[in-house]
Formats: C-alpha cells, structure tokens, sequence
C-alpha cells in the first residue's frame, strides 16, 4: 500500500508540474463565426506553439517563411515592445458596422474584429510570438 | 488496516495539494509587474480620424514613442533602414533642406511664407521654438456658402518642434533619422502636431503620456 501511494504520488506530482509548466504562458485562443453556420474555436497551451513548429517538416516551414523573413526581427522586438505595455490600447476602427481592434489585454495580443456575417477573436500571449518569431529565425536561414 | 491506508491516502493526497499549490505559485499566476497597466510613464503619440459622414467612420491610433524608436530600427523595407528614412533627391527638387532649416532656425520670429490663393491659403511662422504651417482650403461651391460666399471647407495646421526637425535631419544629406526625430518628440511633453478640421472630418495627431488618449 506504501508503494502504491508513493507511486500515485510520484504520478500525480510529475502531472501537476507538467500541466503547470504546459499552462504557464497562457493559451492561444482562436474564435470565429460565420454567418453560414461555420463555427471555429481553437484553444492552445501558447507553451506548446513553440515546441509544435519543431515538428513541422522543415522544407515547408522554409517555403512558408520565406515571405516571413524579412518582418520575423521587426515582429520579434515588437511583441518584447509589447510586453511593457500589457494592458493597452492601440488600434481602433469603426467604419459603419465594421469593426477592428489591436489591443493588449493580460500580457495577451488581442485582435478583434467583426463584420456584418463575420466575427473573429484571435488572442495569443505576447511571451508565444516572441518565442515563436526567435524560433522561427534561427530556422530559417538568413532571417 | 484501514486505518494505515488512510493515513497514506491522507498523506498522498495533502502532497498532491501542495505540489499543486506550488506549482500554480511558480507558474501558474501572472507576474505582478505584467499585471501593471502601464510599464513606464513614457509618451504616447494618438491619431485619431473622426468622420460625420453615414458610416461615422472614427480611427483611434495610439503608439508608445519608446515602442516605435525601439522597433523602427528592426524594419528594413523599401527607403526606411535602421530607422532613416532615405529621401529620393528627385523628390527635393533641389532644396537643400539642411540650409533651409538652418536659416529658419537662425531667424527672428515671424512669418515667413503667406500665398494667398483662389483655392487655398498658405502660411509658414516660426514662434518660439515650433516651425507652424496653417493650411486653409477655401470652397467656391455656391451649394456650401450663402449667396456664393466663399466657404471655408477645410484647415490644416501642423507645429513641429524645431528640435525634432534637427533631429530628423541629423542622418546626412538624402537621409531623415525618424528615430532620432521620435527621441526628440518624447522630450517635448505634452503637445498637439497635427489638425485637420473639415465639414465632414477631423484629424489630430499629439503627444501625451496617457496610454488610452482623449
């Protein structure tokens, strides 16, 4: 029984630590509607993002980042820029009943933007597409 | 019997509530400092475009100057490079900008340029350290004037501090250092750049130090 219960806890330490560690920048969230009925929810361990383009074959991910390479620096200091300013406001636009927002909310770059038919939340945490725009850099050749 | 296993259990479970509780300490809640809204109490440059017309379009721009000098070195597409902007001499039509600023910074108050036209009105001053440009765009339209008075449909007014347009042309000849020049507009404190005001639309752009404008 003493064994048994070392194992369970053994078991449950290591799980807790790794959910901790999986959670411990947030999640990646991805929300559209459509008026055709589409709905499309994606939430993502944003510690994951990182470790999931390892796993993208690397010629893809070179065709896919040469249009990338020269923004990844630019996108790289900004999201760190970002990172200061952790609950701002940047852009805002109203035209009629259209409706787009670029704002930082919880340390979260948040995009909102909405249309007649359409709607579209996209929240990613800033530390991700820091990680994500280095990562991809040393990737890719030259960027 | 029993009671040995509930005593285990007890001891499993109070571990599994600690490690937890530990881990959620060390990683899982938001760092204080993240938490702030606001990391320094630096300048911010607005835009905002407000238009009357059906739609009432409204454009609400807010960009920390530190944020804009720390990226704009990183980009390099087209004329901007390591945030200098290279001006095409075609597009000077042989001023020399450098000797231009140089003898309006040198001068005396007062106006310098006044063109008075049908369309539009023109005038260049310097006060004090801020070089003003007052643009006025006059309309003949008999539909907007009473008896085909002259309407005034639009007027532009843009003050640059004189220290920011050094510091914008610091970088050479065919070079502006928009870096340079954003680094200087932070040290102005508060202030008012651009204004547009039209019949249907009106356009600002200044410089404050609240993250939200207004």
């Amino acid at each position: 029984m003493m064994l048994l219960a070392k194992f369970a806890l053994g078991m449950a330490s290591t799980m807790a630590v790794a959910g901790a560690y999986t959670f411990h920048e947030g999640l990646v969230h991805v929300d559209e509607y459509q008026s055709g009925g589409t709905h499309l929810h994606l939430w993502a361990p944003a510690a994951m993002v990182p470790i999931a383009v390892r796993f993208v074959p690397r010629h893809q991910l070179q065709a896919a980042g040469e249009n990338l390479k020269p923004v990844l620096p630019a996108m790289r200091k900004l999201a760190k820029e970002l990172r200061k300013y952790p609950n701002s406001d940047f852009i805002e636009v109203v035209d009629g009943k259209d409706y787009v927002r670029i704002h930082t909310h919880d340390g979260k770059l948040q995009i909102d933007v909405q249309e007649p038919g359409q709607t579209v939340h996209v929240a990613c945490p800033l530390s991700t597409l820091e990680d994500m725009s280095g990562e991809l850099e040393s990737i890719l050749p030259g960027a | 019997m029993f009671d040995g296993n509930r005593k285990y259990l007890k001891v499993t479970f109070l571990g599994v509530a600690g490690l937890l509780m530990a881990g959620a300490v060390v990683f899982g809640l938001p760092n204080p400092q993240q938490g702030s809204s606001s990391a320094k109490s630096d300048q911010w440059l607005h835009v905002r475009v407000v238009n009357s017309d059906d739609r009432g379009q409204t454009v609400k721009i807010n960009v920390p100057l530190e944020l804009a000098e720390n990226v704009l070195p990183a980009i390099n597409k087209e004329q901007l490079h390591n945030g200098k902007l290279k001006i095409e001499q075609a597009h000077m039509n042989d001023v020399d900008l450098h000797a231009l600023m140089s003898a309006v910074r040198n001068a005396k108050d007062g106006q310098y340029v006044t063109v008075t036209g049908g369309d539009q009105d023109v005038r260049v001053s310097k006060q004090g350290d801020r070089l003003m440009v007052h643009v006025e765009d006059k309309n003949k339209d008999k539909n907007n004037g009473k008896h085909g008075d002259k309407a005034k449909s639009s007027e532009v007014e843009i003050k640059i501090p004189m220290r920011v347009i050094d510091a914008l042309l610091s970088a050479g000849k065919d070079e502006l250092d928009v870096v340079a020049g954003l680094h200087a507009l932070a040290a102005q404190g508060d202030t008012e750049l651009v204004s547009v005001k039209s019949e249907d639309s009106t356009v600002r752009i200044w410089l404050d130090s609240k993250n939200g404008g207004e």
